[in-house]
C-alpha cells in the first residue's frame, strides 16, 4: 500500500476534500432554497462544512452550563481511543500466541480452527446485547477485543505458515530447539503479518466501539457523542463527531502503516 | 516519511493530553453525577444488579423499581417544582393547516382529555367502582403484571388537562440556562424571548372549549365526518395514560375520530417523536413531554418550512417523575460521582435532575 503520495499527489488529496468540502456546501445551501428535491432525503437538515466546522471547535473542551458538564470532543476521543487501546492490547496479548499455535501445529490447528470460523464470522455488533448483561463495566473493551482479535489471529496464522520452510530447516540443523526456532525464525517472520493483522483489527475495533458506546452506557466516548447530539437536534455537533471518528480512524490506520514501514524493514 | 510520522506521532499525542488533562479536570472541579443515557427497563434492571446509584424517570418505572425491592424513592419531581408541567398533547402544524376541520377534531381532542382525566381522577380512588378497571389499563399501557406496582405509579402523577403558560415560559427559561438550545437555530426562530416563545407555543382554545361542554353527551358532538388521527405517544409512559383509556373507552369513536396507530409510535422518548414523528408528517397528533416539544421545535427546525412547527393543545399530567436510589442512598449528595440513569438529554428528566443538583450546588455529566 502506497502511503507517501508526493508533493504534486498531496496537493490533489487536498483539492479533493476542499472539493468535497465545496459540493456539499453547494448542494446544502441549493437544497434549503429549493432549488432541488430527492425524494425521502431531508438534504436541507444536513448542517454545512462551515456551520460543522463552527460546532467542532466550539465542542472542542469541557463546558459547564450551569450544574451541566457537556464534555469536549477531546473527551469523548481520550475515551474511546483508551478503549480500543485496551481492547486492542488484550487481543493482541490473546490473539498472537493462538495464531503461532495454530499455524505451527496442526493438532492445536485442529483443535482452535472449528471455533474460530464459527466466532469470527459473529460480527462485533452481535456481541453488545451479550456485553450488555455480562459485563458490569468494560462491556465496550470487550467489543473492540471481539474486533481485534480475529484479523490478528488469522494474520498471525498466515505470516506462520508463509515462514520460509529453508529458515526452519536451516535453525534445525543448527542445533535449536523448538522454542528457539518459534522465537527467532517463525515470530520475526510472521511479524509483518502481525501488525498487518493488527492494523486490520484496530481499523474494526474501531468501527466497534462508535457501535457499542451507542448502546452501552458510558458518559463519555465519541459514539456516545454522536447519539446525545442527535437526542438534542444539535446536528452540527453530530455531524463533527462523525467526521472526528473518520479522521482518527484515518489517523490510526497511517500510524500503524508508517511504523511498520520504519521498524520492519524486511517485511516492507 | 518520517516527517509524517512525526506529524502524526505528534497530532495522538496532542489527543491523548488534552484528553487526558481535560478528563482530570472535571472530578477535581466538582466531581459530577455521572448522567447515562438508558430506557426505563434498563434502569430498572441495572439498579437491582448494582451498576448504577440510582435513576430518575417518569411512572412506572420508579413503582416497578420500588415494588422489586431494587431501590428507594428519594425526590418526587413535584419536591423539585411542585405542580411542574409534564407531557402535552400537541398537534402537527403543517397537519393542522392541511385539514378543513382542524380546529372542530382539536376540541373534541380536547374533551377526550377532560374526560379521561376526570374518569382517572375518580377511579384512583380505590373505594371507586372503576378502580379495578383503571388498575387493568394502568398495567396494560405501562407494561406491568404487578397491580401493586400500577396502584404505586398512579400515585404521585396528577393528571391535568390544562395547560400552563406561565410554567411553560419557566421550563423554556430554563432549557435557555442550560444550554439546551442550537443559539443559531433560536435566534432563526424569531421568539423574542422565553414568553413569547411559550405564548405561540401554548393555547388554551381548545380546552376552553372543552370545559363548556363538559358534561355534553359525546355523540351530540360527534364531528360529521369521521376522521382519521394518526397519533402517537410513548411508550409505557403512564403519564399518557389518559390518551389510552379516552381510546379503550371509546370516547375518541364517539366524537366522530378514529385513532390510528402513527408510524414508529409509541416511541422511546420525545425526541424521537419530534424528529421521527412530527417532523417527518407522519403525527398528525401525539402525547409527549413538554421539554422535547420546547427543544426540538427549536433545534430540529428548519424555519424555512417550519418543518417541527408544532402546537400544544392540552396537559396530559404535572410532576409524575422520581428520582430512585439504592437503598443504601440517604441524598442526592451521595450521587456525586456514581452513575444515574436518565431516558436522554432534553427530556423533562434531565431538565428537573438539573434543576435538583443547581439547587443542591452539585454538578452532573452528560
Amino acid at each position: 500500500m502506497k502511503i507517501q503520495p508526493g508533493k504534486k499527489g498531496l496537493i490533489i488529496n487536498l483539492l479533493s476534500l476542499v472539493v468535497f468540502a465545496l459540493l456539499w456546501q453547494l448542494l446544502v445551501i441549493l437544497a434549503r432554497k429549493d432549488s432541488f428535491n430527492i425524494p425521502f432525503i431531508r438534504l436541507r437538515d444536513i448542517p454545512t462544512p462551515v456551520e460543522t466546522w463552527v460546532a467542532l471547535v466550539g465542542s472542542m473542551f469541557i463546558q459547564l452550563h450551569g450544574p451541566g458538564f457537556t464534555y469536549g470532543i477531546v473527551n469523548h476521543v481520550y475515551a474511546s481511543l483508551q478503549r480500543v487501546i485496551e481492547g486492542g492490547i488484550i487481543a493482541f496479548i490473546v490473539g498472537v500466541p493462538v495464531g503461532i499455535g495454530v499455524g505451527y501445529s496442526k493438532l492445536i490447528g485442529n483443535l482452535f480452527n472449528p471455533l474460530i470460523e464459527i466466532v469470527r464470522n459473529m460480527p462485533p455488533m452481535a456481541w453488545i446485547p451479550l456485553s450488555i448483561f455480562i459485563f458490569v463495566s468494560g462491556g465496550s473493551i470487550f467489543i473492540v477485543f471481539i474486533g481485534v482479535i480475529f484479523p490478528i489471529i488469522l494474520n498471525t496464522v498466515q505470516g506462520v505458515k508463509s515462514t520460509d520452510p529453508r529458515l526452519i530447516d536451516a535453525a534445525r540443523t543448527l542445533g535449536a530447539s523448538e522454542s528457539m526456532i518459534v522465537k527467532k525464525v517463525i515470530i520475526p517472520s510472521a511479524f509483518p503479518s502481525i501488525m498487518t493483522g493488527l492494523r486490520i483489527g484496530l481499523g474494526v475495533g474501531w468501527m466497534a466501539i462508535v457501535a457499542a458506546e451507542m448502546v452501552i452506557r458510558s458518559p463519555v466516548g465519541l459514539g456516545y457523542f454522536i447519539w446525545n447530539m442527535g437526542d438534542l437536534g444539535r446536528y452540527s455537533e453530530m455531524v463533527a463527531g462523525m467526521i472526528v471518528i473518520g479522521v482518527i480512524g484515518y489517523i490510526m490506520n497511517i500510524s500503524i502503516l508508517l511504523l511498520q514501514r520504519r521498524f520492519i524493514k524486511w517485511g516492507a | 516519511m518520517k516527517n509524517s510520522l512525526k506529524i502524526l506521532f505528534v497530532i495522538i499525542l496532542a489527543i491523548f493530553i488534552s484528553g487526558c488533562l481535560e478528563s482530570k479536570k472535571t472530578p477535581e472541579a466538582s466531581e459530577p453525577i455521572n448522567l447515562v443515557k438508558m430506557s426505563g427497563q434498563e434502569m430498572v434492571q441495572r439498579l437491582g444488579t448494582g451498576e448504577i446509584a440510582g435513576f430518575i424517570m417518569w411512572e412506572p418505572y420508579p413503582a416497578i423499581a420500588v415494588t422489586k425491592g431494587y431501590g428507594k424513592d428519594l425526590i418526587f419531581s413535584g419536591k423539585i417544582w411542585a405542580e411542574h408541567p409534564c407531557c402535552v398533547v400537541a398537534y402537527d402544524d403543517d397537519w393542522y393547516k392541511k385539514t378543513n376541520n382542524s380546529d372542530e377534531i382539536l376540541k373534541r381532542m380536547a374533551l377526550v382529555q377532560l374526560r379521561s382525566v376526570e374518569y382517572i381522577n375518580n377511579a384512583k380512588q380505590s373505594d371507586s367502582p372503576d378502580h379495578a378497571q383503571l388498575i387493568n389499563y394502568t398495567m396494560q399501557f405501562g407494561g406491568m403484571t404487578d397491580p401493586v406496582a400500577a396502584n404505586l405509579s398512579l400515585a404521585d402523577v396528577e393528571f391535568v388537562y390544562n395547560t400552563n403558560v406561565a410554567d411553560t415560559t419557566t421550563f423554556i427559561q430554563r432549557i435557555q440556562d442550560f444550554k439546551i438550545f442550537d443559539m443559531a437555530k433560536w435566534n432563526q426562530s424569531g421568539y423574542k424571548n422565553a414568553s413569547d416563545y411559550a405564548n405561540s407555543l401554548v393555547t388554551n382554545n381548545y380546552v376552553d372549549w372543552a370545559v363548556n361542554n363538559k358534561d355534553e353527551n359525546l355523540s351530540k358532538l360527534s364531528l360529521k365526518e369521521p376522521v382519521n388521527i394518526r397519533y402517537a405517544y410513548l411508550v409505557n409512559d403512564i403519564h399518557e395514560l389518559p390518551f389510552y383509556v379516552g381510546w379503550q373507552k371509546g370516547y375518541y369513536k364517539d366524537l366522530g375520530i378514529n385513532i390510528v396507530l402513527a408510524e414508529g409510535a409509541p416511541f422511546q422518548n420525545g425526541a424521537f417523536e419530534m424528529q421521527n414523528g412530527f417532523k417527518a408528517n407522519t403525527v398528525d397528533v401525539g402525547s409527549l413531554g413538554i421539554p422535547p416539544v420546547i427543544i426540538h421545535r427549536i433545534n430540529s427546525n428548519d424555519f424555512s418550512k417550519d418543518d417541527a412547527g408544532v402546537g400544544v393543545i392540552a396537559g396530559m399530567n404535572n410532576e409524575g417523575s422520581v428520582i430512585v436510589v439504592a437503598n443504601n442512598i440517604t441524598s442526592i449528595k451521595d450521587l456525586k460521582g456514581k452513575t444515574v440513569g436518565f431516558p436522554g438529554p432534553g427530556t423533562i428528566q434531565h431538565v428537573l435532575f438539573l434543576m435538583e443538583a443547581e439547587k443542591e450546588g452539585l454538578t452532573v455529566s452528560y
